[in-house]
C-alpha cells in the first residue's frame, strides 16, 4: 500500500477537465437557418447548441461557453478573437437573444416607500416603470460606479457609470443605494 | 370579436394592431387569446401582440409598418416558454421550418407560461382550458406594481378597515377598554385645566391691581390663603392626572397584551391550517417575521398608542377650543404657520424615512456579516481570512455610522427649525398680546394662559405626526398578518366529506396533471393503479416528479387535471383528517421536534403507553441506542433533533411511523447517506414496517428497492416503465441504464479508493 502511495501523482487540472478544445477548430453555423450547429473540426459535431456567458456580470465580453442541446458545457472560449472569423457574428447574435439588461440613462422619478422603491427610468430600450424591493438586497455593485438593480420580477437594470448620469438622477439613485 | 374566455387572456387591442389583425385574417377567425408582450423583436420596450385564433398563432408588432407573422396551429410542433436572463421567450417550434420566438420581460412570465400551455392544448385539438385569473401583480386600487405577488400594496393600505380590525381585538375586552379610554380622557381633561388656574392666580391673586376691571380687590392675607388654595388645587390636579395615568397604564398593558395574544393565536392557527401551497414560495424567515416583527409593532399600538388617539384628540380639540375662546384673532394668527410646519415636516419626514430605510439596510448587512463570519468561522480560519473579514466589518460599520450621523443631522435641523418657528409664534403673541394688555383688552394672566396653551398644543401635534408614520408601518404589518388569517385554510371542515375510518390503501391515478407553477407541469398525465398493501418503488432522476407524486398521495396539492381515487373515492371528497391520520412518512432528513425521544415517537399518537412506544422503538431497531443514552427515552433531542446522529434520527422517525400505524406509508429516501451497518438495521426495520401497508418508496440507491412489488420509473413527469426489478432489468430500458450507471460509479469510486485504474 505504501508503495502505491509513492507512485501516486496529482492529476493536473487541465487533464482532468473535459473541455480541452482548440477554439480555432470550432465552427459555428446554421443549417437549416433556424438551427445553430457546432463542429469541432476533425472531431465531433453538435446540433442545437447555445452560447452563454460564463460570467455575464463581470466579464460580459469574454469567456463564452457553448452548451449542447442538453445544456451540458462543451467548451469555453476565452476571447471571441480566438474563434474563426465567420463564427463570431453568430456568437453575438446568440448572446443578444439570451441576455436582457436595460441601461438606465436617466431616472425620471424614484419613490421610496416602506422599503419598496418605485422607479420610472429612461433606458437604452425605451422608458420603463419598475418596482424593486429593499434596494439594499436587490442592487449589486459591479465596480465603484457601476450598479445593477434587479426588480421584483428579476428584470435587470444597469447603471454603467453613476458619474455619467445627470445630477438629478445621480441624487435620486444615491438616495437609495 | 369573441370574448369567450374573458379577461386574463383577451386584452384590448390598440387600433393599429386591430387593423393589422384584420388584414391578416380577412375571413374573420375566432380569437381565443390575445395578449401583449412588453418587448419587441429587438428587445426594446415596445409591445408585440400574440393573437391565437382557432386556426393560427399570429405575432403582430404594435408599432411600425410590419404586419403579422403567423404559424397555423396544425404546423406547430411545440409551444414552450424558455427562460432567458432578464427575460423570457415564447418559443413556437415548427414541424419543419423556422420557429417563432416572442420575447417578453420577466414581468410577464406567468402570463406567457399559460399562453404556451393554451397553444399546446389547441395544437393537440384539446379544448382550451386556462385559469380564470392570473396571480395578482398590480394593486387593484392604484395600479401600482405590488412588491410581492398577491401581496399588499403599501401605498393603498385600507387604513380605516385595518384600524377597525385591530380595534375589534381590543374590543373583545369591553370593560377594560372603556375604563382605559375613560382614564385617558380624564387625564386629558385635567391636563387642560392648569393654565386656566394660573390665569386666575395671576389676575385674581397676584396682581389684582391692574385686573381690577374684572376681579374685586381682596385683602392681602386673603390673597395668601387663596394662593395656597390654588397651589393645592394644582397639586391635586397633578396627583389626579398621575393616578389616571397609572390606572390607564395598569389596564392598557394587560389589555393590549391579551389582544395581541389573541391575534398571535389566530395567526398561528391560520399557519397550521394553511395548505402546503402557501408555504411553497415563501421563505420561512419571512413567515416567522410575520409572527414576530409584524405582531411586535402591533403590540406597541395595542398596549399604548391606541388609547392615546383618544386623549390626544381630546387634548388637541380642547386646547384649540380654549385658545379660540380666549382670543380667536390671536389664535388664528398663531396657528397660521402650522400648515407650513406640517408641510415642511412631511418633506423632511420623507428624507428621514429614507435615512431610516438606508439605516436598516446597512444594519441588515452588518448583522449578516456578523452572522456569516461566525457561522463560517471554521472556513475563515482555515483560509486565514480573519483580517479580511474584520476589514469588511469595519467598512460596514463605518457606513452604518455615516448614515446614522447624516440622519441625525437632518432630524436635528428639522427640530431646531420647528422650534424656532414655534418660538416666533410665541414672540408674536407676546407682542400683539402685550399690546392688547396695554390697551386694557387682555389681562396678563390670560396672556400667560394663552402662551401655556400654545406650548401645550405642540404636544398632540407632534404625537400625531409620529403616530402617523409609526402606525403606517404597523398597519403594513397588520395587513400581512390579516392576509394570513384570511387565507383559505385546508378543507378540514368540509361537511359532506366522505369518512374513511379505515383506509384499505387502493390508489388510482387517472391522468393526473399537476405543476407547482402554472404552465410548468411536473406530472404530465400519470395513470397508475396501486393495489392495497402493495409496495411501489419510485425511480427517476431528481426533478422527474417522484416527490410530487407523493405530495399528491398526501393531498398536499390537488391535481390540476385528472383525478386521484383512494379506495374508489375521489381524493378531493375524502375527509382530510381521516386521510392524513392514516398516512405515515419517513424522510431522508427526518424532522424531530424539541422534546424527549419518547414524545417524538408518540407524536402521531399522543396517548400511546410507554410500552407501546418501546415496542415501536424495538421494531425500528432504535431501542438499543436509546437505552444506551444516559436519559434513555427521556433524552431531549434538541431543536430539530440536533443531538441525535442522522441514523438515530431516522430510526426514531421510523419508530414514530410504526406507532402511528398508518395504512399508507411513504419512504422518501429513508435509508440514504447512512453507513452500511446502520442501513442494514434500518432496512430490517423498514421491511417490518412495510408489511400489510400500501407503500411508496423513493430511493436513489436502486439496490434498496429490491423488495418492492413493482417499480415505477418516472421520466420528465410521465410514467416510463412499470414492472418488477427483474422485468425492468430484462427490458433494458431506462431503469436498466440507471442501474448500470450506478454500478459503474460505485465501482469507479471503489477502484479509485483502492488505487486502481478502472481501464
Amino acid at each position: 500500500m505504501t508503495e502505491k502511495t509513492e507512485d501516486w501523482k496529482p492529476i493536473p487540472i487541465e487533464m482532468a477537465h473535459p473541455e480541452s478544445v482548440d477554439p480555432r477548430k470550432i465552427r459555428l453555423f446554421k443549417e437549416p437557418e433556424w438551427i445553430l450547429r457546432m463542429t469541432i473540426e476533425g472531431d465531433r459535431s453538435y446540433t442545437r447548441v447555445k452560447v452563454v456567458r460564463a460570467a455575464p456580470l463581470t466579464e460580459p465580453n469574454r469567456y463564452f461557453s457553448i452548451l449542447d442541446s442538453k445544456d451540458e458545457a462543451i467548451c469555453t472560449v476565452k476571447d471571441l478573437s480566438e474563434l474563426p472569423e465567420e463564427s463570431r457574428p453568430l456568437v453575438h447574435e446568440e448572446l443578444d437573444k439570451r441576455y436582457l439588461t436595460a441601461e438606465i440613462q436617466k431616472i425620471e422619478a424614484l419613490q421610496n416607500e416602506y422599503g419598496v422603491t418605485y422607479w420610472t427610468v429612461d433606458t437604452d430600450r425605451g422608458s420603463r416603470d419598475f418596482v424593486a424591493k429593499s434596494v439594499a438586497e436587490n442592487a449589486q455593485w459591479l465596480g465603484d460606479t457601476r450598479v445593477m438593480i434587479f426588480d421584483v420580477d428579476g428584470n435587470r437594470f444597469e447603471v454603467p457609470d453613476i458619474k455619467a448620469l445627470d445630477r438629478r438622477s445621480q441624487g435620486l439613485l444615491e438616495s437609495v443605494v | 370579436m369573441n370574448h369567450l374566455l374573458g379577461k386574463p387572456f383577451i386584452e384590448e387591442l390598440p387600433p393599429s394592431v386591430a387593423e393589422k389583425l384584420h388584414a391578416a385574417t380577412p375571413n374573420g377567425e375566432t380569437v381565443l387569446m390575445q395578449v401583449a408582450t412588453d418587448l419587441d423583436a429587438s428587445l426594446n420596450y415596445n409591445p408585440q401582440w400574440v393573437v391565437v385564433t382557432d386556426r393560427q398563432v399570429l405575432v403582430i408588432p404594435e408599432s411600425g409598418a410590419d404586419g403579422a407573422r403567423s404559424m397555423p396551429l396544425g404546423e406547430v410542433a411545440d409551444a414552450n416558454v424558455e427562460e432567458r436572463v432578464g427575460m423570457g421567450t415564447l418559443a413556437l417550434t415548427h414541424k419543419d421550418g423556422p420557429g417563432i420566438h416572442v420575447p417578453y420581460s420577466r414581468s410577464l412570465t406567468a402570463k406567457f407560461a399559460e399562453v404556451a400551455d393554451g397553444i399546446r392544448q389547441l395544437k393537440d385539438d384539446e379544448p382550451l382550458s386556462l385559469p380564470t385569473a392570473l396571480e395578482q401583480t398590480h394593486c387593484d386600487q392604484c395600479g401600482r406594481r405590488l412588491p410581492e405577488k398577491d401581496g399588499v400594496c403599501a401605498a393603498c393600505l385600507k387604513k380605516w378597515q385595518t384600524f377597525r380590525r385591530i380595534a375589534r381585538y381590543i374590543a373583545a375586552y369591553p370593560v377594560r377598554l372603556v375604563t382605559t379610554i375613560a382614564m385617558t380622557l380624564i387625564s386629558a381633561c385635567l391636563a387642560l385645566l392648569p393654565p386656566k388656574v394660573t390665569q386666575y392666580a395671576i389676575d385674581g391673586v397676584l396682581s389684582p391691581g391692574w385686573a381690577a376691571v374684572e376681579i374685586p380687590l381682596i385683602a392681602s392675607e386673603d390673597r395668601l390663603s387663596r394662593l395656597g388654595l390654588l397651589i393645592l388645587g394644582l397639586i391635586v390636579m397633578r396627583v389626579l392626572i398621575w393616578c389616571a395615568d397609572v390606572v390607564m397604564e395598569m389596564l392598557s398593558r394587560p389589555l393590549g397584551l391579551r389582544a395581541i395574544g389573541d391575534l398571535r393565536e389566530d395567526l398561528y392557527r391560520a399557519f397550521q391550517l394553511l395548505p402546503i401551497r402557501f408555504y411553497d414560495r415563501r421563505k420561512v424567515g419571512a413567515l416567522t417575521s410575520r409572527m414576530t416583527n409584524d405582531t411586535d409593532r402591533l403590540e406597541e399600538i395595542m398596549t399604548h398608542d391606541f388609547y392615546f388617539v383618544f386623549s390626544n384628540t381630546l387634548l388637541f380639540v380642547g386646547i384649540v377650543g380654549f385658545l379660540l375662546w380666549m382670543n380667536w384673532e390671536l389664535t388664528l394668527f398663531v396657528l397660521a404657520p402650522i400648515p407650513l410646519i406640517v408641510l415642511a415636516g412631511t418633506k423632511i419626514w420623507y428624507r428621514i424615512m429614507m435615512f431610516w430605510t438606508q439605516w436598516s439596510g446597512k444594519w441588515g448587512r452588518l448583522s449578516a456579516q456578523l452572522n456569516e463570519s461566525i457561522h463560517g468561522i471554521r472556513v475563515v480560519k482555515a483560509f486565514a481570512q480573519e483580517a479580511r473579514e474584520s476589514t469588511r466589518f469595519d467598512r460596514y460599520s463605518e457606513d452604518l455610522r455615516d448614515v446614522d450621523t447624516r440622519g441625525e443631522r437632518v432630524w436635528f435641523v428639522f427640530w431646531t427649525v420647528t422650534n424656532l418657528l414655534m418660538n416666533t409664534g410665541v414672540f408674536f403673541v407676546w407682542y400683539f398680546g402685550g399690546r392688547q394688555i396695554l390697551g386694557g383688552e387682555l389681562t396678563l394672566g390670560a396672556l400667560m394662559a394663552f402662551i401655556s396653551y400654545l406650548w401645550m398644543l405642540y404636544q398632540p401635534l407632534r404625537w400625531f405626526g409620529d403616530f402617523y408614520s409609526y402606525i403606517l408601518r404597523a398597519f403594513a404589518g397588520a395587513q400581512r398578518v390579516f392576509e394570513v388569517i384570511d387565507s383559505e385554510p385546508e378543507p378540514y371542515q368540509k361537511p359532506d366529506a366522505v369518512r374513511v375510518p379505515r383506509i384499505e390503501g387502493h390508489l388510482t391515478f387517472e391522468s393526473v396533471v399537476f405543476g407547482y407553477d402554472p404552465g410548468k407541469p411536473v406530472l404530465k398525465g400519470v395513470d397508475l393503479e396501486v393495489k392495497a398493501g402493495e409496495m411501489i418503488g419510485l425511480v427517476g432522476k431528481s426533478g422527474s416528479g417522484k416527490s410530487t407524486l407523493i405530495n399528491m398521495v398526501c393531498r398536499f396539492y390537488d391535481p390540476d387535471r385528472g383525478r386521484l381515487l383512494i379506495d374508489g373515492v375521489p381524493m378531493t371528497d375524502v375527509n382530510l383528517r381521516d386521510l392524513r391520520s392514516q398516512i405515515g412518512m419517513v424522510h431522508q432528513d427526518p424532522f424531530l421536534f424539541d422534546g424527549t425521544i419518547a414524545e417524538n415517537i408518540a407524536y402521531g399518537k399522543p396517548d400511546a403507553t410507554f410500552s407501546e412506544v418501546m415496542r415501536a422503538a424495538m421494531a425500528a431497531e432504535a431501542h438499543e441506542f436509546i437505552v444506551k443514552k444516559p436519559d434513555g427515552y427521556d433524552m431531549r433531542v434538541g431543536e430539530r433533533g440536533g443531538r441525535l446522529s442522522g441514523g438515530e434520527k431516522q430510526r426514531v422517525s421510523i419508530a414514530r411511523a410504526i406507532l402511528h400505524n398508518p395504512r399508507i406509508l411513504i419512504l422518501d429516501e429513508a435509508t440514504s447517506s447512512l453507513d452500511t451497518p446502520t442501513e442494514k438495521k434500518i432496512q430490517a426495520a423498514i421491511a417490518r414496517l412495510v408489511q400489510g401497508r400500501t407503500t411508496f418508496a423513493i430511493a436513489h440507491r436502486l439496490s434498496t428497492l429490491r423488495s418492492a412489488d413493482r417499480l415505477v420509473v418516472i421520466d420528465e413527469g410521465n410514467i416510463a416503465e412499470v414492472g418488477t426489478h427483474r422485468e425492468l432489468m430484462d427490458r433494458q430500458g431506462i431503469f436498466y441504464r440507471l442501474v448500470k450507471t450506478q454500478q459503474e460509479t460505485t465501482l469507479d469510486i471503489f477502484m479509485t479508493a483502492v488505487g486502481m485504474e478502472t481501464e
